[in-house]
């Protein structure tokens, strides 16, 4: 029988010989998950909100959950802001992560509505570093016209992923809303208050449409 | 935040833009003791930005009274095979001049794929109405001189609004015209004085890519709050996307779940905790 120090010893030469197998194949795993984490929110996205019956307030309720879901929506929400995050107090990042959401799920959830048949499809996968890949794909729409290329960064810990960001031909949907968020911080004096009220303004009209 | 003197960039270019139109106008200059506003200063680079935003209003009142209504009805009239062909022939059109630039780019594969792509299109693909290159797997790319000089190491510059051509900045406006000079099509037509022949397809051009854009811009006019800050930043980007012929660039700043200022871990968990 073993005794308990050669028994650790080995149990340690075990471990180690497990993650010398694992770790070079870890890199590749969360690049393939990530892909079909893509494949199979897209399937779910048409399934469930492209829907023509379903009355606009439930679409939107669906795409919310979907949303929240899917996407890293507090790391999204905290890059858009900027440097302006730091000069936020907790009550207003709480509201400008809330209406940041609303603006998201409002502005986009339409387009789904007139979901014509695209498909989409996995060209590549590339791991950014150990906890963010990037999703090659393309959508491939009817009747000949080019394709769309849509990239998508995952950030994931090994068991859950989120979308960090979707790159539509070559624009960063987080880039340019940081741009855009941080050009009304600015315009309103600095203040973030300002942006809050814009947001508000704005969701609200979309909203109601 | 203190109003500072007007940058002297901003002076040189205002003197280019204000023999153009009437309107004149710097953007506010930081605080210097500021370093987080210098920075942003800096990268949002649009010392003209006033003038520019005036520019960009009358560009989008022409949008929205004749581009876009054209490009709808072209949408929603044409079918999706006539649509595809044309735009066809007008890339097939562009094609001497991507030639061009990527020889000058050093790009001689790809040199060699323009060249393959007009021949097969412009005789099997008739006229360049059928893309036979890219159902033989020959697949084609865009170049222009804006992106040939990003290529030689030139800097994009200020940004610019340019009337009628849009969004743009001084490395891209030589680009522009250098295009526009070197095109055969062009010199043929204005050699044999066929000067509808640039105007027409010029005005094709705008309605197709329009027409093609017409959700995007739909999307984002909706979803933003500054409408013009939007499109700075998606004009950048996609250029920045061209130049690097898609293969994007890792340097680019983007949302982590890690790696974000102010408790990357807490942050972490947080995030995934909202499952």
């Amino acid at each position: 029988m073993l005794k308990r120090r050669e028994f650790v010893s080995a149990l340690g030469g075990a471990v180690l010989l497990v993650m010398g197998a694992v770790t070079p194949a870890l890199a590749s795993s969360i690049e393939t998950e990530s892909s079909a984490f893509i494949t199979s929110l897209a399937e779910k996205a048409v399934n469930s909100l492209t829907s023509k019956d379903a009355a606009r307030g439930q679409r939107i309720e669906r795409f919310r959950t979907m949303f929240n879901e899917s996407f890293a929506v507090r790391s999204i929400g905290k890059f858009v802001l900027g440097r302006y995050w730091k000069k936020a107090s907790e009550d207003e990042r709480k509201e400008y992560l809330g209406l940041f959401e609303d603006l998201m799920v409002v502005s986009y959830v339409d387009r789904f509505a007139e979901y014509a048949g695209e498909s989409l499809s996995i060209k590549k996968t590339r791991g950014e570093n150990k906890s963010t890949v990037t999703v090659f794909s393309e959508i491939e729409r009817p009747g000949g016209a080019k394709a769309i290329r849509i990239n998508w960064r995952v950030g994931t810990n090994g068991t859950i992923y989120k979308i960090l960001d979707v790159v539509v031909e070559g624009t960063s949907m987080s880039s340019t809303l940081r741009s855009d968020f941080s050009s009304i911080v600015r315009r309103n004096g600095g203040k973030v208050a300002g942006l809050i009220e814009e947001l508000r303004t704005k969701t609200t009209a979309l909203k109601s449409e | 935040m203190r109003e500072r003197t007007t940058p002297t960039a901003c002076l040189r270019a205002l003197l280019v833009v204000s023999v153009l139109f009437g309107a004149v106008g710097c953007a506010s200059v930081p605080d210097p003791n500021d370093p987080d506003a210098v920075i942003e200063f800096l990268q949002v680079n649009d010392p003209m930005e006033p003038t520019n935003r005036g520019v960009f209003e009358v560009n989008r009142a022409l949008d929205n009274t004749v581009l876009k209504p054209v490009a709808t009805v072209y949408k929603a009239v044409a079918p999706d095979f006539v649509r595809t062909r044309i735009s066809n022939i007008l890339a097939n059109l562009r094609s001497p001049v991507i030639f061009a630039n990527d020889i000058l780019q050093g790009e001689f594969k790809r040199a060699a794929t323009t060249f393959l792509r007009f021949f097969i299109n412009s005789t099997i693909g008739v006229g360049g109405m059928n893309d036979m290159a890219s159902a033989l797997e020959i697949e084609g790319h865009d170049e222009d001189f804006g992106q040939t000089l990003a290529v030689w190491g030139v800097e994009e510059g200020p940004f610019i609004m340019l009337p009628l051509f849009g969004p743009s900045n001084p490395r891209d406006t030589v680009g522009l015209v250098v295009d526009f000079l070197i095109d055969p099509l062009r010199m043929w037509a204005s050699n044999t004085e066929r000067d509808f022949v640039p105007v027409s397809r010029a005005g094709t051009d705008a309605v197709d890519i329009r027409s093609e854009n017409l959700e995007v811009l739909d999307d984002l006019e909706k979803s933003s709050l500054d409408f013009y800050a939007a499109i700075r930043s998606l004009y950048r980007q996609r250029r920045a996307d061209a130049i690097s012929n898609g293969e994007g660039s890792a340097t680019v700043p983007a949302p982590s779940l890690g790696e974000l200022p102010g408790g990357p871990t807490l942050e972490a968990a947080e995030e995934l905790s909202r499952r």
